[in-house]
């Protein structure tokens, strides 16, 4: 029963610096045990709600529940919650034990029950034999390790993560991504993670907020993400794609007829005759072989790029527009530059958006 | 070529420590001279000079006086300094740089023109008691090194620390003296240091502002020097120094000790 319950609640949340808005009347519910991700570039006010939530930042509206509390006015220090900072933001003076005993000493809890705490926590975080150790004689990732420890020792209601990984090399990044989604399963943590990278954002979420201009423009599982982006920004922000420009011809029950620089093509979506759209579709749905009920372009290749179990092809199809096919290990032959191929792709898999959209 | 000229350098900094540290190595042993008169070679040692300092005529108040105002002046110049250096490391002031210039500024200007500036300004507001005089006076002479040494210590200073303590259950306060006092802790130690030198040894300022029964220690001991120049007085400077060098050495101890438990690799 309780899974499936709120657990933190943003309503109608804005925030404005000067002139700027940064958070433009954000709502977000979040379950009990869920990890959500905040993906946007910078400036998207990601960090903003994030602060929001955690009281660093007061919104100018708007209302904030966590745990069937109203703490829109309650200041950090009495949210019970956890953040992991960019900077670690570990305290240079205190040893990695008392880093992590840091909030259970501050509550004024008993010694043996802190002991027990840091000790649980750290060795969650596999750092178990490092207690008496300085910070500044810490790897990266180990302080990276104690912070975490420190934000779950004192059992808060919502674990918050700005850009907690992004100071780590990609491959410690990508371990670190693996672990945390499972340490976090683990301790049936409620969490929202703040990023910009988008493999983060789909590793580690159950699902993903896309953000821009301080709203958020998709939230959805990392699935449906990437397989039905709803706008243009959110089809370009996570994934590559294939993007080509046209005006509509004609409309017929979600699905329409595109005049476009390389041919006629058919996609999904709902747009009255005349709009300018742009079509896209994902890069491993273009095939070299013939589809059923397909979209088809033909073109020059214009490069080949090998990554290992995939090889991205780029044509330039005329008229300035270029498709972009990923080919797997499967897809037999793979085309070398200058050869004239045919792309197609299927019908169900190409999305329209309005043009106006574009950024 | 080049070896020719790490030689030369390093000729030069011996040289240079020698000729910075010879007029103290000489008062330290005129300070034991057996005789009133210090001449070299010495013909054997004697402590008794020592024994006189505390017999000095006005040595016990100028010494307590002089401690006063060193420590009160460094005090305050600590806790105002750091909330200023806050607010001018934190950046968003208009004009920080402007700011940071000014409070720093006192240490690049003649003492006497400091002492001359203060003596007039505090007659022109009839603000003639002494003791308060020199603690004011004393103030615009230690604010300048706690200011720069904050500001350095400040920039250095991670402000998301405060803000993750603060979600770990810390009020604002508490935080501040949690995380940033000890986390600050060097840079407080170096501030109080040589606030507390600056001031304690001041006599081009504080020779405006004494007057017969207001006088600090170093104004003292250069009218010791003029009545009856025996080796009491060296053997005061040589206390002094001692002080000044176990005082140095415990804290470069401390703060090394800080430096390697965190805030700099």
């Amino acid at each position: 029963m309780s899974e499936a319950i709120p657990h933190l609640v943003v309503r109608s949340v804005s925030k404005k610096y000067g002139p700027t808005t940064i958070l433009d009347h954000i709502d977000l519910t979040v379950r009990r045990g869920e990890l959500v991700t905040l993906l946007g570039p910078s400036g998207c006010g990601k960090t903003t709600l994030l602060r929001a939530i955690a009281g660093l930042a007061q919104p100018d509206t708007g209302k904030v529940e966590l745990a069937g509390r109203d703490i829109t006015n309650v200041p950090p220090h009495k949210r019970n919650v956890g953040v992991v900072f960019q900077s670690y933001a570990l305290f240079p003076h205190l040893t990695v034990a008392g880093n992590v005993a840091f909030g259970l000493k501050v509550r004024g809890a008993a010694k043996r029950e802190i002991d027990a705490a840091v000790e649980r926590a750290l060795s969650l975080v596999k750092l178990g034999h490092l207690g008496g150790r300085r910070i500044s004689a810490l790897s990266g990732g180990q302080q990276q390790r104690v912070a975490l420890a420190r934000a779950i020792a004192v059992e808060p209601d919502v674990l918050l993560f700005d850009e907690a990984l992004s100071a780590l090399d990609r491959k410690l990044r990508e371990e670190m991504q693996v672990e945390l989604r499972r340490l976090l399963q683990e301790v049936k943590a409620t969490a929202i993670f703040v990023t910009h990278d988008q493999d983060e954002a789909l590793t580690m979420s159950d699902r993903v907020a896309v953000m821009n201009k301080g709203r958020i423009e998709q939230l959805a599982e990392p699935r449906e993400l990437y397989l039905r982006p709803a706008s243009l920004f959110a089809l370009n922000f996570v994934g590559l794609s294939t993007r080509i420009s046209g005006t509509v011809l004609a409309a017929d029950n979600g699905k329409v007829d595109v005049e476009t620089g390389v041919g006629r093509l058919s996609a999904l979506g709902n747009f009255q005759a005349g709009s300018s759209v742009i079509v896209a579709a994902r890069p491993e749905q273009l095939r070299i072989s013939e589809q059923g009920e397909a979209n088809s372009a033909a073109g020059r290749v214009r490069s080949v790029v090998f990554q290992g179990s995939r090889t991205l092809v780029e044509v330039d199809a005329g008229a300035g527009e270029s498709l972009l096919a990923e080919l797997s290990g499967r897809d037999g032959a793979v085309p070398r530059v200058h050869d004239e191929i045919r792309l197609s792709w299927p019908v169900a898999e190409t999305f329209a958006f309005p043009m106006e959209a574009q950024v | 070529m080049a070896r020719t000229a790490i030689v030369v350098c390093w000729a030069m900094a011996i040289a240079l420590a020698l000729f910075l540290l010879a007029p103290l190595l000489v008062i330290a042993a005129a300070s034991f001279s057996p005789t009133p008169v210090f001449d070299l070679p010495l013909t054997g040692a004697s402590t008794r000079w020592y024994g006189k300092i505390g017999r000095l005529d006005g040595f016990w108040p100028s010494l307590l006086l002089s401690l006063q105002i060193a420590l009160l002046s460094t005090a305050i110049s600590l806790v105002c300094g750091t909330l200023a250096a806050i607010a001018i490391a934190r950046g968003k002031l208009p004009g920080a740089d402007i700011f940071a210039t000014a409070l720093v500024s006192p240490l690049m200007m003649p003492g006497l023109v400091l002492g001359i500036a203060l003596l007039q300004g505090f007659r022109a507001v009839g603000f003639t008691a002494p003791w308060a005089t020199l603690l004011v006076a004393h103030l615009v002479i230690t604010l300048p090194y706690v200011a720069r040494t904050m500001i350095a210590g400040l920039s250095q200073f991670d402000f998301t620390l405060i803000e993750a303590a603060r979600t770990l259950g810390c009020t604002y306060p508490g935080s501040v003296l949690r995380v940033m006092v000890p986390a600050l802790a060097p840079s407080f130690l170096i501030a109080g240091i040589f606030s507390f030198l600056a001031s304690f040894d001041n006599y081009p300022v504080s020779i405006f502002l004494a007057d017969v029964r207001t006088k600090t220690l170093p104004i003292r001991m250069l009218q010791y020097i003029e009545e009856a120049p025996d080796p009491t007085l060296a053997a005061l400077s040589t206390l002094i120094l001692a002080g000044t060098v176990i005082l140095l050495f415990v804290s470069d101890r401390v703060v090394g000790l800080h430096r390697m438990a965190g805030t700099s690799d």
